[in-house]
């Protein structure tokens, strides 16, 4: 099925040049940080880059990047920030209002947001998607040119059995997955050592079995959830931080993926 | 990349047999065709795919959309995995997946199997 007023044409978006979406099966495994801080890294590697939130039911981008209480009427999209290209349905909805909607408009929201917007010229525009399998993605899948998918897990079972519903969707509708990354895999004590909090191994082990790659390990550390709250990413606010270490990591390996998997072939058209 | 190897059945060309049929090259070398009567008979939309499990209406009326000769209108790419067809009574709704088209193959060589 398809939303009333039929489905919009295609977009290319010409300008931009990749355009990755951050997925989860389930939701609170910092699919939202990861979008963010991933963004700043792939900046910091000299890339002109957007974050668009398509968590149009739960959007953070406006709180992680110090954005709260703009007035829609009075601004321009997508706003700037940290050199950043931002969208996010929070910046038009108030802070306390919830959005109360079905999937057509979902998906009217998200190819306005792509569509309606000058992006300008991008190297990368990550696209942080709400957690599951549902209309944002399909909306995304059946009209936007997604370059490639990184998929975002905790190590435990619960919620690698998601991820692997996550990887099934982008299998289906054929975006190439990048690979998958492990949020929150260990904790650095003050003593020095490290603390498997949610177990150990269940990113890469998933990597291994669904054949993608594995991009790497995020561990926790108090400040990420400071530096979300406070407005300012950890990767800027703690560029020496272990986490920040990481997602620079995370960017070279997303490039790198990125730069080998191309574009992929477009299916051929008919003329009738 | 997630799929080494060769990669999975995708089509390389498409094209028309005369107003009556589709054509369809695969990456495979497979030359695909669909009688476009057949491809609407098939439409995996929610509402066709119901309407086909239920016993015929007696008393159903045709539209007069459905008095004049159904022909397609367009057919395009949606996403990189399946096409959506608009059929000239406006009917659009359909999405058929490469996996769907590829089984749907009418060839002699398919249809025997």
């Amino acid at each position: 099925m398809q939303p009333p007023g039929g489905m919009p044409q295609k977009l290319s978006l010409p300008g931009v040049k990749n355009l990755i979406a951050v997925a989860s099966g389930k939701g609170g495994v910092g699919k939202s940080t990861v979008a963010a801080n991933l963004a700043l890294a792939l900046q910091k590697q000299g890339g002109r880059v957007g974050l668009m939130d398509a968590d149009i039911y739960g959007p953070s981008v406006p709180i992680m990047m110090g954005l709260q209480g703009v007035d829609p009427q009075t601004t321009a999209f997508p706003m700037e920030k940290y050199g950043l290209r931002l969208m996010s349905m929070g910046f038009i909805v108030k802070q306390e209002q919830a959005v109360i909607w079905r999937g057509p408009m979902v998906h009217r929201a998200i190819t306005q947001f792509l569509t309606d917007l000058d992006w300008g010229q991008l190297d990368y525009l990550v696209i942080d998607l709400p957690p599951g399998t549902g209309d944002a993605q399909l909306t995304l899948t059946q009209t936007a040119p997604l370059t490639g998918a990184v998929i975002v897990t905790t190590p435990q079972d619960v919620s690698l059995i998601d991820a692997r519903k996550g990887l099934e969707m982008f299998r289906q509708v054929r975006v190439p997955v990048l690979g998958i990354v492990e949020n929150m895999s260990y904790f650095i004590g003050d003593d020095g050592k490290r603390y498997e909090i949610f177990r150990h191994g269940g990113g890469k082990k998933l990597a291994a079995e669904a054949g993608v790659p594995f991009l790497g390990e995020i561990p926790i550390d108090p400040r990420v959830a400071e530096s979300g709250d406070t407005g300012e990413p950890i990767v800027r606010k703690y560029p020496d931080s272990a986490v920040a270490k990481a997602y620079l990591a995370l960017a070279a390996t997303v490039s790198d993926g990125l730069a080998k998997a191309g574009k992929g072939p477009e299916l051929p058209t008919l003329q009738l | 990349m997630s799929a080494p190897g060769p990669g999975p059945l995708s089509p390389v060309a498409l094209g028309k047999d005369g107003d009556d049929r589709l054509v369809i090259e695969w990456n495979d070398g497979h030359r695909a065709v669909y009688p476009w009567v057949y491809l609407r008979q098939q439409c995996p939309c929610a509402g066709c795919r119901e309407e086909r499990q239920q016993p015929p209406d007696p008393f159903r009326v045709l539209k007069p959309s459905e008095l004049a000769p159904l022909r397609p209108l367009k057919m395009e790419p949606v996403g990189r995995y399946a096409y959506k067809i608009t059929w000239s009574d406006g009917h659009d709704s359909g999405i058929y997946t490469l996996e769907h088209l590829r089984a749907l193959c009418q060839c002699p060589q398919c249809t025997r199997r």
